[in-house]
């Protein structure tokens, strides 16, 4: 069944529709969902969340955005209302920075020099420095540089400005490299440590 | 020569990143490996990232269920809706064919498959209080079924098919019942379906009785 004929049956309330239009979307919602959550219950419970607001409001659902979109962008809503719930303080865009501690401006610690992540970072590396993301950092990095939306997009999702955004997003990547430098000393200084438990035994 | 310090980099860094590249940054780059390892960094966080954004997590098979039991409670779905209008469209061959078969069935007193379905269905016990937005349809149909028979050549084969209507009525009220209480029961909707298909045969063959009687 074509999507379109989808939305239409489903506009009147036909379960095979309702289902057609799952199984077409599922998987990119609850991706999404996994994403800015980190825990796959959660995932699960607000991709369940996401298809039911979707299936409330199909009947209004007109075409004038593409059926994907609008899913997406309810999707993101329904997460970033969750997000809000849990820390309400923290995911407000304008309030999530992290300001340099004398200065009261944006830090500007580059990490260490003779740190490279290029060639020792991996999707699951990124994966655990994006859970330890603030969740307005988080939210905005998902959506850009994962997701791929454009900044005026995520501006219009999470009621900001393009330049709010823009700022979020780049220090969401400042901060994620710092996490991951913090990794790769923690990753060094245990094999320092394994190393020289080994030479210790061998002695 | 660089323009401007390691202290002034950031400045340049959000732009740069965007695409922006300011000769003063791009001078600066060329001579400092710190900024540079920097902005390579950030570049390898955002290739990550892409790649990330392009795997897909697949959800476990129970959310579809567990959904469609929300959507069955709150009335946004019916699980029939595909079949509307099933009764009226089809077609005189099958309408004749149904009508045949019921005739022989009948009258080798094979009214079985109701009642095997009824015996199938004793685990569905209880009050015969419920309605679905179905009844209505196949009470509309009902109505003009048996408003269109009129006395034929064998009033046998019409009472029992009158007689079998009424059973599969009981059954139809069972089984919603059934279904109510427990909508996640594959076992109960398909009974309830079933029941219904049963009772848009019956009703074919009565309507199909009063049409050939004129």
């Amino acid at each position: 069944m074509p999507e379109v004929e989808a939305i239409r049956l489903a506009q009147q309330g036909d379960a095979a529709a309702f289902e057609r239009l799952y199984q077409l979307h599922n998987r990119r919602v609850y991706s999404l969902c996994l994403r800015m959550v980190g825990n796959t219950a959660e995932a699960e419970d607000l991709t369940q969340e996401a298809f039911l607001q979707l299936f409330r409001k199909i009947s209004t659902f007109r075409g004038e955005s593409a059926f994907s979109t609008w899913l997406h962008r309810l999707s993101v809503n329904v997460v970033l209302m969750r997000l809000r719930k849990k820390s309400a303080a923290e995911t407000s865009l304008e309030e999530v920075t992290e300001p340099d501690e004398e200065s009261g401006g944006p830090r500007r610690d580059f990490g260490a020099p003779d740190l490279r992540l290029t060639g020792s970072i991996d999707r699951l590396n990124l994966q655990r420095a994006v859970e330890q993301l603030p969740p307005g950092y988080k939210s905005v990095f998902v959506l850009h540089d994962v997701q791929g939306y454009e900044h005026n997009e995520i501006a219009e999702i999470m009621g900001c400005s393009i330049g709010n955004s823009k700022s979020q997003l780049h220090k969401a990547r400042m901060r994620l490299r710092e996490l991951l430098h913090e990794a790769l000393r923690d990753k060094a200084r245990e094999e320092r440590k394994a190393a020289g438990g080994s030479l210790g035994a061998e002695d | 020569m660089a323009t401007i310090g390691c202290k002034d980099f950031p400045d340049y860094l959000e732009p740069w990143m965007e695409g922006d590249r300011h000769p003063d940054a791009l001078a600066h780059l060329r001579d400092c490996p710190r900024c540079r390892s920097l902005v390579e960094d950030l570049k390898m966080i955002q290739t990550t990232a892409q790649e990330w954004g392009r795997t897909e997590s697949e959800p476990p098979a129970h959310l579809w269920n567990s959904l469609r039991v929300q959507l069955v409670q709150e009335g946004l779905i019916h699980q029939q809706s595909k079949r509307r209008g099933w009764l009226p469209s089809l077609p005189r061959p099958a309408l004749a064919g149904a009508y045949l078969a019921a005739v022989i069935a009948v009258a080798f007193g094979l009214s079985g498959p109701v009642n095997q379905r009824i015996n199938r269905a004793r685990w569905l016990e209880g009050t015969q209080n419920s309605t679905t937005p179905l009844r209505a349809q196949f009470a509309s149909a009902e109505m003009n079924a048996t408003t269109l028979s009129v006395p034929d050549s064998n009033p046998t084969v019409t009472a029992s098919l009158h007689n079998n209507l009424a059973i599969v009525d009981n059954y139809i009220v069972l089984c919603e019942k059934s279904v109510n209480e427990e909508p996640e029961n594959e076992l109960a909707r398909d009974y309830l379906f079933e029941a219904y298909q049963q009772k848009a045969d019956l009703l074919a063959q009565l309507s199909e009785r009063g049409g050939s009687g004129r």
